[in-house]
């Protein structure tokens, strides 16, 4: 005979429910036998009661106290037999001083959301109005972690072979020209996925997905009346739940397992998937702001307070997390190992990470735990962890970030240089060099390797590639702002018109200028990141910072694939170019010479011969490197014994054509065309011998790529 | 809308019909109607669902812990599933346990 479980019997009754003392671990809920452990931190509250909800009714079916002796150190934990998991929304009222200087806010007649929640319920339908006066407006459900991953696991590309794509669930095919079955969901992407594959990106780097309300300070246009949302999701409601709204079956409650089949379709095409997290702030502002979940559960652990208990602001939106707290810090670990264990996450990109390093009063720590245990924790080993290396309280941190040899970094300087050379600028040169193989500058003193540095020109903060030779100005007019918010410093240049023309002329050179950029990006040594849409010329009109819009500004207009299939293909070439091309890719600032030249090299319109002064506005690179001190794979060719690859890349960023001449290549060697954006008809795969190989007319703004192949 | 659960044993399946919504009030009646066949021993098992309005994701999992307690080489298969249904079946992932047709003459 089996005996029957002690704890799956109840030992007590509380508002009609059949009850036991729980366990204070894990947090929130997990499954009891014949039951559900609820279990919810507090050090200051004084007092806590379990709130239960029939999914979807506006009242609880049942309030249920927590009795003194189910309080272990500072966690109140229960077990609730009897209850329909599926069928439940939950919440959780603390009562506790109400004293603001002291950092306290309890509020007993607020329902609280559990902040490990694994599902959020509330918000289901994308774009359907509130009910502002909700006793308990985003609920927290239970779910299960019984999705079959079959032998699914996380893919472990190395970085620096990764080409990472940055997109945003709903603006990805929202617009009608996307073709999917259902626009802006998880789902829907999904049905995009042959395309990236097709394009030849292997990462996949999704704007926030944790839950977050896109009525968040909602507001309509003082001019047009227009309802603007909180679109890109930068202000976490829940950090452990998937956007309901993002999924297609969100309203059946099934999030968890769309999202689950998101990655393991990506994981099946090859591609990674990458999370933007958002763990400076949350959705709760300041003072003036909701109660949702912290304030009222120990407000003054979870956020950074002056002394007088006003909120710490180095977030931009009210509030700032109080990461370097251990209660912070292990909801954050928990929160990742959770992703990655649960969802096979292969990395994160942490949202103004900065933040994470600062101590209780801002300061920023020479050594943050925080960071220190996410790069050192053992579940998420092979996990990417990407730091945005700035905060908008002032801190930047791009190579200096506390990487503990671990963490990659946005690189903002690469963006900088690059623009600024594309459109011209003077004195970048030196920069530039820096820049294309993979920051040494920046990340060799501190023993760091090239794909520390992930390269991009773009990104979803800023203009769009087609808008970033397009306008010299931003035009945030649809934000209802004036104008003020977004970026100033652009370096942008619209090639002699502001926004639309149809001059030929201008329209052709703001084409190379996008293939100028794609190549350079593509051809630097780190980890590239290309924006959604940029290798089809996707324009916000001039918008620089889009947050707030749900609209065709900022959804993919897939009529531009066709229209500008030039650049696509271009791009696309590009990418499968850097995938065969392992000189592109080698991860090390001290790599051996190969068989032909030296590891890194760089010239001038002389070869051999860069010219760094500040007038300077040419620059060529050349990578090379023996197949047996980089991984297999590419396209190497055989030298006598060992395989070398070498890639020249010629920049000419003048408003003049010149002649570059190329590096000697040994006997029995000829340098291949590539890609030459100065060939306006047929820009790139010539894959034909270079004429006369002695070197080439270089059209102004023009950047051309060479392999060396034997004869 | 209750469920009505009909279960018939063929020659060389058995086939559950349903009738109304299975939903978490519903789903535990499915799911002793289902525990209650020799699930071990099932080659196949058909349920037929042109009559159910709306599955939940309780449901749902009532089927795929069938086919987890049938055979490794057994079939379970939906006939006559919604497109609504299916779409929800095939973006959870949960089609690689079950195969869906429009009717028994294409099971």
């Amino acid at each position: 005979m089996q005996l029957e479980r002690i704890d799956s019997l109840p030992t007590d009754e509380i508002s009609g429910l059949r009850v036991r003392p729980g366990k204070p671990l894990p947090f929130g809920v997990s499954h009891a036998p014949n039951g559900l452990n609820f279990s919810i931190y507090t050090s200051a509250g004084t007092a806590c009661t379990l709130v239960l909800f029939r999914r979807g009714e506006e009242q609880p079916f049942a309030e249920l106290p927590f009795p003194a002796h189910y309080r272990i150190g500072d966690v109140f934990c229960m077990v609730v037999f009897d209850l329909d998991y599926e069928g439940i929304e939950y919440g959780f009222r603390i009562d506790g001083p109400q004293d603001p200087v002291a950092g306290h806010r309890f509020d007993a007649s607020k329902v609280l959301m559990d902040p490990y929640a694994r599902a959020i319920s509330g918000r289901d339908q994308w774009g359907e109005a509130p009910n502002w006066q909700a006793l308990y407006p985003y609920r927290a459900c239970v779910s299960l972690d019984d999705f079959d991953w079959e032998a699914e696991r996380p893919l472990e590309i190395p970085s620096q072979d990764l080409v990472v794509y940055e997109a945003h669930v709903r603006a990805y095919t929202q617009s009608d020209s996307s073709g999917v079955k259902h626009p802006g969901t998880y789902a829907g992407l999904v049905e995009k996925i042959p395309y990236l594959k097709d394009l030849g990106v292997n990462a996949i780097e999704l704007m926030p997905i944790y839950e977050f309300d896109e009525f968040e300070n909602s507001r309509l246009h003082p001019d047009t009346g227009e309802l603007l949302y909180n679109f890109w999701g930068y202000s976490t409601v829940g950090f452990f739940a998937p956007k309901a709204n993002f999924a297609a079956t969100g309203r059946f409650g099934m999030q968890v397992d769309e999202f689950k089949q998101l990655v393991k379709s990506f994981h099946r095409a090859g591609i990674e998937v990458i999370l933007d997290v958002v763990f400076n702030h949350t959705a709760e502002g300041n003072e003036h702001g909701p109660t949702l979940s912290f304030k009222g559960l120990d407000n003054k652990t979870y956020y950074m307070l002056t002394p007088e208990g006003y909120y710490f602001n180095f977030s931009g939106t009210g509030n700032t997390l109080n990461c370097n707290n251990p209660i912070v810090r292990n909801l954050v670990l928990d929160c990742l190992r959770y992703w990655a264990a649960e969802y096979h996450i292969d990395g994160f990109r942490f949202d103004l990470a900065t933040i994470l390093g600062r101590d209780p009063w801002g300061a920023p720590l020479p050594n943050p735990p925080l960071l220190e245990s996410l790069a050192f924790d053992p579940i998420l080993s092979s996990c990417k962890l990407i730091a945005e290396a700035w905060d908008a309280g002032g801190l930047y941190q791009v190579g200096t970030f506390p990487a503990f040899g671990r963490w990659g970094e946005w690189n903002g300087k690469y963006r900088d240089c690059l623009r600024r050379y594309l459109k011209g600028d003077g004195a970048q040169v030196g920069q530039l060099a820096q820049r294309v193989q993979g920051s040494p500058d920046l990340y060799q003193p501190s023993g760091r390797s090239p794909a520390t540095s992930v390269n991009f020109i773009t990104c979803h903060d800023g203009f769009t590639l087609a808008d970033l030779v397009s306008y010299n100005d931003k035009h945030n007019e649809a934000n209802g702002e004036g104008n003020r918010d977004g970026g100033d410093d652009n370096y942008s240049w619209n090639c002699g018109a502001e926004g639309w023309t149809d001059n030929p002329g201008i329209q052709a050179l703001r084409l190379r200028q996008s293939m100028n950029a794609m190549v350079m990006l593509l051809t630097s040594r780190g980890t590239p990141m290309l924006l959604m849409g940029d290798e089809f010329g996707r324009s916000q009109h001039g918008n620089n910072n889009a947050y707030c819009l749900d609209s065709a500004i900022s959804w993919v207009d897939w009529t531009l694939l066709q229209e500008n299939a030039q650049l696509h293909d271009f791009v696309r070439g590009l990418i499968h170019f850097r995938h065969a091309h392992p000189a592109l890719r080698v991860n090390r600032f001290d790599a051996p010479p190969s068989n032909l030249f030296p590891d890194c090299s760089f010239h001038g319109v002389n070869a051999w011969q860069p010219d760094w002064s500040a007038d300077s506005r040419q620059l060529a690179w050349m990578f090379s490197t023996n197949s047996d001190s980089q991984p297999a794979g590419g396209d190497t060719v055989d030298v006598g014994t060992v395989d070398v690859d070498t890639v020249y890349v010629a920049s000419n960023m003048a408003h003049y054509a010149s002649w570059f001449s190329f590096p000697d290549l040994p006997a029995g060697f000829r340098w291949h065309l590539c890609f030459n954006t100065g060939n306006g008809d047929q820009p790139f795969d010539l894959s034909q011998p270079a004429q006369g190989d002695g070197g080439i007319l270089l059209g102004d703004r023009s950047v051309l790529v060479l392999t060396a192949k034997p004869v | 809308m209750p469920l009505t659960i009909e279960s018939i044993s063929k020659d060389d399946y058995h086939l559950i019909s349903l009738t109304g919504d299975v939903d978490t009030k519903t789903a535990p009646s499915l799911m002793e109607a289902l525990t209650g066949l020799e699930l071990a021993g099932l080659s196949e098992l058909r349920i037929e669902m042109a009559s159910v309005g709306f599955l939940s994701s309780a449901g749902l999992r009532v089927l795929v812990f069938a086919k987890q307690k049938m055979p490794h080489a057994s079939r379970l298969i939906l006939v006559g599933t919604s497109d609504e249904i299916a779409d929800v079946i095939n973006k959870t992932g949960l089609s690689q346990a079950m195969s869906l047709v429009p009717s028994h003459e294409e099971a």
